[in-house]
């Protein structure tokens, strides 16, 4: 029959459909998950148009001098901020008050910056940053997002170890990496044990002036200070630091300071320092208050720890510090309470260059080996109570328990991982969402540039219990160290307040002027969409003519209040630009030596007819 | 002089000559590197008169450790290996043109005796450079002995050792030397 066949057949067929799906579909769906994978974390850093990013990053520029600002979780960067080296297109270095605080030096090595803090949260007004190649120290205003104010440091060596603020930013300290004798004095390598010092600077910084001044430096054993952190809540006096080179070695270091087991965490009380700084006991050296804590019982202690150990972290919470031993691949958890507790039964075990050593047994809490990881340097924290700690060697993030120790994630890194920074991870209340592993090497994750590869960045959510890695972004060289704030905490100005008093200001176009000084030059000058008037009196309000030889001062004010609308002011041939944002008044010094016709002209755009918007300086030979 | 190998064990023990000549231009040993910063692995490769690969990097990162440094210059062998088996060749040939079976056995038992030897000189090598760490070094390690052929986790590398074309070529020489035993086996 027909009908039975064609049954038959079809239900072949089906029979034949069946075993086929059974034996060859595929129901982990492997591929289809894995593009879901990607989408979802695209989806978690895209910030879609008309959206804000939720956070900043400040991320050190290391040796550029410059401040880079990242917005995450996009990723994107937003400003470089020039900090200790000049900048023509914002003219950073070019005016006179730029190039004054710059004081003739041409670049820094910024490797940690610090937000200002108030009861050991970020309070955004402020940025701190060293610089470990000149010796100094400087403020970045975040209303403004522009370096404020540097101050040099008598007696240093390379500031590496900081800065970092106490809990409500009394202090902004900076502990010395290189040993150097005192008051810029000459003394031979062989006399480095009794000669050369270790210095911190502790520097105020007074917010209403925007000025910088030191209180004063510790001296302490020529070892090297590598890293620190200030105390928070019960550990508020203290100032946590690690030391390398407890070998006193002068040559081939990387060698002869890795000799013995134990380096030390150095642990100063500032408070009591303070006390009698203002008692009155101190030295002078170098204009600088110069006090030893050894003088002063209860004013410092060492802890021995594994041997050339890198960051030393303080919890949120303020009841532990976390030494990362470098050479020796463990974190050791300390506990402030064992601490406090062994100095008051004065449970040393040594002295070392008249610092008391507290007995590691007495104040480890614990150790925490992960097996294979290696080369361990920095430890952020989240809001559960876990540490992240990156591994240089072993090119990972590892995330354990701080009460338990118990290794609860790893997840690799691209590659090799310096510092890392989470989501307001110094303060007392980490937020616990975003980690930026920052790391030294890319390798080949990015378009090639030639032989000089980008450092990279690696965007890892730690907001569940398993890291995820997002991303992998390259930066220029090179981040060191990174803080992310939340937006809220930054209150940015849109522009520059009128402040008709403000000296060399000129705010109406008819008090544009030019005024001669015996061979001085000071035009006092505005700039507007979209031309210059630096002489209101003039046929040719745009012109300045001066004499060869002249010191020429242009002082130019942007009267456009005007969100976004920043004049610049470039000369040419004259190797000369800079700029005045909506509001500001700068200005710009320089000797006109050259005779001949210079023209001159905005180099911000400004507007439509921002390129009709010049000038010209005329020199007449002498 | 009675000659008692045919034609067919001469052209073997030809064919092993030139096969023996053409080792000397390929790597007989290698050993890779991994290790997170460096996904695509790091080589030695060891041909049997030089070192190969990225010996300098290897270097650069085993001085953290206080390995001695690898060069041609710390190993004496590679400078007289070449006549070793230039020598051997020559030996293969005369064995061929003798035609005699005795010399055969003696040929052979030559092959087994350097090949131990050759073994046990790499062995020792491995054990010299896993061992012997400077105890200077700014990273203190437990003395080690990487394996001739297989895997190894030495702190954040792993690395595999392993014969390469010219191990193999010596093989296929050793099976070429035992061919005539076989094939002028005495019926
Ligand atoms: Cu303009």
């Amino acid at each position: 029959m027909t009908t039975k066949r064609i049954i038959s057949a079809v239900l072949g067929i089906i029979a034949g459909l069946l075993v086929a799906v059974v034996f060859f579909a595929d129901f982990n769906k492997a591929g289809e998950n894995a593009a879901g994978d990607i989408k979802s974390k695209a989806e978690k850093v895209y910030v879609p148009y008309g959206e804000l990013d939720e956070y900043y990053m400040m991320s050190s520029g290391g040796h550029s001098g410059q401040l880079f600002v990242y917005g995450i979780p996009s990723m994107r960067k937003i400003r470089t901020v020039p900090i200790f080296t000049p900048d023509p297109a914002t003219g950073y270095g070019y005016s006179k008050e730029t190039k004054e605080m710059l004081g003739g030096f041409t670049w820094g090595d910024f490797h940690h910056p610090a937000i200002s803090e108030t009861a050991g949260d970020y309070d955004g007004e402020f940025l701190f940053a060293n610089d470990v190649g000149n010796n100094r120290v400087a403020a970045v205003d975040l209303s403004t997002f522009t370096t404020v104010d540097i101050m040099s440091l008598p007696n240093m060596g390379g500031p590496h170890a900081g800065v970092f603020v106490t809990e409500n930013t009394e202090y902004i300290a900076l502990p010395t990496r290189f040993a150097r004798p005192l008051d810029n004095k000459y003394a031979d390598l062989d006399k480095y044990e009794e000669e050369y010092k270790g210095v911190v600077s502790m520097t105020t910084f007074d917010k209403e002036t925007k000025k910088f001044d030191l209180a004063y430096q510790i001296v302490l054993p020529p070892w090297s200070y590598d890293l620190s952190d200030a105390g928070k809540k019960m550990s508020g006096d203290w100032i946590v630091m690690t030391t390398y080179n407890s070998e006193f070695a002068t040559t081939n270091l990387e060698i002869n300071a890795s000799q013995n087991d134990r380096d030390y965490i150095v642990l100063v009380n500032w408070k009591k320092l303070e006390e009698e700084v203002a008692a009155g006991n101190y030295h002078d050296v170098n204009g600088a208050k110069m006090i030893d804590p050894r003088d002063h019982k209860g004013a410092i202690y060492a802890v021995p720890v594994a041997k050339s150990p890198h960051g030393v972290d303080v919890t949120p919470d303020g009841t532990r510090y976390i030494a990362a031993g470098k050479l020796a691949p463990m974190m050791t958890v300390f506990s402030f309470e064992q601490t406090f507790e062994a100095i008051e039964k004065e449970d040393f075990t040594d002295e070392k260059y008249g610092i008391p050593v507290l007995s590691y047994e007495s104040v480890m809490e614990r150790e925490v080996d992960p097996p294979g990881a290696l080369g361990p340097l920095h430890t952020q924290f989240d809001d559960k109570g876990n540490a992240y700690n990156t591994m240089f060697i072993s090119s990972e993030i590892v995330k354990w328990h701080i009460e338990t120790g118990e290794v609860i994630d790893r997840t690799p890194s691209y590659y090799s991982p310096g510092h890392s920074a989470a989501a307001e991870g110094d303060t007392v209340s980490p937020d616990g969402k975003w980690l930026v592993s920052l790391n030294k090497i890319s390798k080949d994750n990015f378009l090639s540039v030639g032989p000089s590869h980008p450092e990279s960045m690696d965007l890892i959510d730690i907001s569940g219990e398993k890291m995820e890695h997002i991303m992998a972004v390259p930066v220029d060289p090179e981040p060191h160290y990174a803080q992310i704030v939340h937006r809220d905490k930054i209150n940015t100005i849109t522009v520059y307040e009128k402040d008709e008093n403000r000296e060399n200001s000129v705010w109406k176009q008819e008090d544009a002027r030019v005024e001669r000084k015996g061979d001085e030059v000071h035009v006092y000058g505005i700039a507007m969409r979209s031309r210059f008037i630096f002489d209101a009196q003039s046929d040719r309000p745009d012109a300045v003519t001066v004499k060869e030889g002249d010191r020429v001062f242009f002082h130019l004010t942007n009267i456009d209040l005007d969100q976004d609308i920043t004049h610049g002011f470039g000369i040419n041939e004259y190797d000369l630009n800079f700029e005045v944002q909506p509001g500001q008044t700068s200005t710009l010094e320089f000797v006109a030596d050259k005779a001949g016709v210079y023209p001159i002209y905005c180099t911000n755009f400004c507007s439509a007819l921002h390129q009709e918007m010049s000038g010209y300086l005329l020199v007449e030979p002498k | 002089m009675k000659k008692n190998l045919s034609n067919a064990s001469v052209i073997s023990l030809i064919t092993a000559a030139i096969i023996t000549v053409s080792t000397l231009f390929v790597p007989w040993w290698g050993m890779k590197f991994y290790a997170p910063q460096y996904p695509e692995g790091l080589d030695i490769i060891v041909y049997p008169s030089t070192l190969a690969g990225d010996i300098d990097i290897v270097n650069s990162l085993n001085h953290y450790i206080g390995m001695a440094l690898f060069s041609n210059e710390s190993f004496p062998e590679l400078q007289w290996m070449p006549y070793i088996v230039l020598a051997f060749v020559v030996l293969i040939l005369i064995v061929a043109l003798l035609r005699r079976k005795s010399f055969l056995y003696g040929l052979i038992a030559l092959f087994v005796i350097g090949g131990i030897i050759g073994i046990w000189d790499m062995y020792r090598w491995l054990k010299e450079f896993g061992t012997n760490l400077d105890p200077m070094a700014p990273i203190e390690l437990e003395p080690f002995i990487p394996p001739i052929i297989g895997e190894n986790t030495i702190a954040n590398f792993v690395t595999h050792s392993y014969f390469s074309f010219g191990g193999y070529l010596l093989v296929l020489v050793f099976i070429l030397l035992v061919f005539p035993l076989w094939k002028d086996r005495a019926k």
